[in-house]
This record gives structure tokens, sequence and C-alpha cells, in this order.
């Protein structure tokens, strides 16, 4: 069973593309219902003894299941094929646990673990939220975050301890970022440095000796490999301490 | 180039190599006291010895990278 939402059962019926699917979902209730209104009106019109009644019920019962075996093979439909086991709650609240974590801390805080080659910055830290610069993009991570592997790209993560309280900056040049289901979130970096330690003018002459070397290097070299790293960190550095390097 | 992958992977570098060398520049964009803490962090050297007939000569510290 792949899909995975709390509310499974109005997905399918949703993405049923014929129209005639979306009711034969109901189908098995409809031929329970409509078999014992007529097991009621017959019995109710002609006496009859509890025994037969219990034969009927029999019948029933196996006319519903060689109903639905039918639709099983004439529909051709996977997720129609699944509905019993899909429908059934037990099987609904595994699907749903195997995505979403329940081991978020008190008051809902995440775990972050953020480990330097030369120092462990944070260890089993409670904190709220973090923000991560990703490569192809910046997110959040909460507690209850899908798990995640993200390479990351010279930027700005921010720590967010407390709700609603102010961001701990530390930029960093890449590394990765790995979310567990237990809401602990894995951040390793090469280097980690506070915005108060960059220095505006460096970053400037950088990006400025960066710019000339990427213009006189080889295409396609490792020199001019390097000196495109060198004008992406410093352009990172710039915005992160609020330069507009072009 | 249309090939799905990095400029860095296009010219040879491995990970390792990009992600040392954006470190490098974060480095040397640092203010003083941090910078030369950074520096020194990465400082390395090798020590050399030649093995003769199953014993290990003495250690003599290499120069240059």
């Amino acid at each position: 069973v792949e899909l995975v939402t709390h509310n499974m059962y109005e997905r399918r019926r949703l993405a049923c593309r014929m129209p005639m699917q979306k009711w034969m979902i109901n189908v098995r209730v409809c031929i329970y219902i409509s078999m014992l209104v007529y097991m009621y009106v017959h019995c109710s019109l002609s006496p009859v003894s509890p025994v037969s009644l219990v034969h009927r019920l029999i019948v029933i019962h196996t006319a519903v299941a060689v109903a639905q075996a039918a639709l099983h093979l004439t529909t051709q439909n996977r997720m129609m094929m699944l509905s019993r086991s899909v429908l059934s709650a037990s099987s609904r609240r595994l699907a749903v646990k195997a995505f979403m974590s329940t081991e978020a801390g008190a008051a809902g805080t995440m775990t972050l673990n953020f480990n330097l080659p030369h120092e462990s910055v944070y260890s089993g830290a409670q904190v709220k939220q973090v923000i991560v610069p990703g490569a192809e993009g910046e997110f959040g991570v909460t507690a209850d975050h899908v798990p995640l592997v993200a390479q990351l790209k010279a930027g700005v993560l921010q720590i967010i301890h407390e709700e609603g309280s102010e961001p701990e900056k530390y930029f960093v040049p890449g590394g990765f970022s790995l979310t567990h289901e237990n809401s602990t979130t894995d951040i390793s970096c090469p280097n980690a440095v506070k915005l108060d330690d960059i220095d505006s003018a460096a970053v400037t002459s950088g990006f400025e000796a960066a710019k000339a070397a990427y213009a006189s290097a080889e295409a396609g070299s490792v020199a001019q490999a390097e000196a495109q790293i060198d004008i992406d960190v410093n352009r990172a550095l710039g915005n992160a301490i609020g330069l507009s390097l072009v | 180039m249309s090939t799905p992958t990095t400029f860095w992977r296009l010219a040879g570098m491995s990970y390792l190599q990009y992600v040392n060398k954006a470190s490098a520049v974060v480095v040397n964009a640092l203010k003083e006291p941090a910078k030369s803490q950074a520096l020194a962090r990465m400082e390395y050297s090798f020590n050399k010895s030649v093995w003769e007939a199953g014993t290990q000569g003495k250690k003599v510290p290499m120069k240059g990278a």
C-alpha cells in the first residue's frame, strides 16, 4: 500500500478518473444494503424460521464476496483492488505512521545535532525550527518533518530555539542535512562562522579577484571551477552580511 | 552544457575538493581572530620513514604539502 494521506478514502475517490469508478467504491456497501433490505421485506411478507434467516445471511455474504471478486477482475484498477486493505483503519494507521513521526519533543520541539569536523556545535539540542540553505532552495525543518536528505549550498543556517525568538545564524560553505523520522536533524558542515566574523572588505576584494581569475582561466579547467566556487561563495557571503555583489 | 551534473564534477573535482575549496574561501573572508584560528586548524604536515628489512627507519618531517 503506497498511498499515505490522512484521508486516503477521499483521495482515492477523487483520483478515480472514470465516473463509474467513483460509485463502484461504494458498491460493496450498496450490494450489502440492498440484500438486507430485500431479506427484510421478504421475511416480513412471509413467515420464516430463524434457521432459514441465518441461511439467507450466509447466502448474502457469499453473494457480496462473489460480486466483489467479479469487480476486482473486471475493473483492472490497482487502486480498486486494494480497496479492502486500504479502507481498513489499521493499515491506514500503519501507512500514516510510516511517514509521520510521533516522537516530537516537549511542546513540539525537534532535536538538532549540528556538527563540524573540529567541533560539535549542538548535540541533542531541543530547538523549535531550523532554516537550512539547501542546494535546491532554502527550507525550514520543524518537529514531525518528513524524512529528508539535502545537500547544502553556501548560505546562512538559522536556528530558532524558541517560538518567536531571534534566529541564531551561522554561515556555512556547504555540507549535508539529514532529517530523520523521530524529529531529529543532523547537519554536518566543514565549517560554520558567525556573521559578525565576516569581513566585508575581504569579501568584496575576494569577489573581484575571483572574477578576474575566472576570466583568465582556461574553459573547463580546475582553475576555472575553483574561480567559479570563489565567485559563488563570496556572493553568498555578501548576501549574508547585506552586500549585493554582482 | 546540458549534462545533468555540476560544473566542478565536469572539471574533474570531487565533492570533497569542492566543499573544502568553498570552506577555504569562507576562511579567507573572516576577520582577524577568527581567521588565524581557522587557518591554524587547516594546517597539516607529513612525516616520512623508510622501512628496510622489516624495520621502520627514522621518521622525518616532509617539507611542502
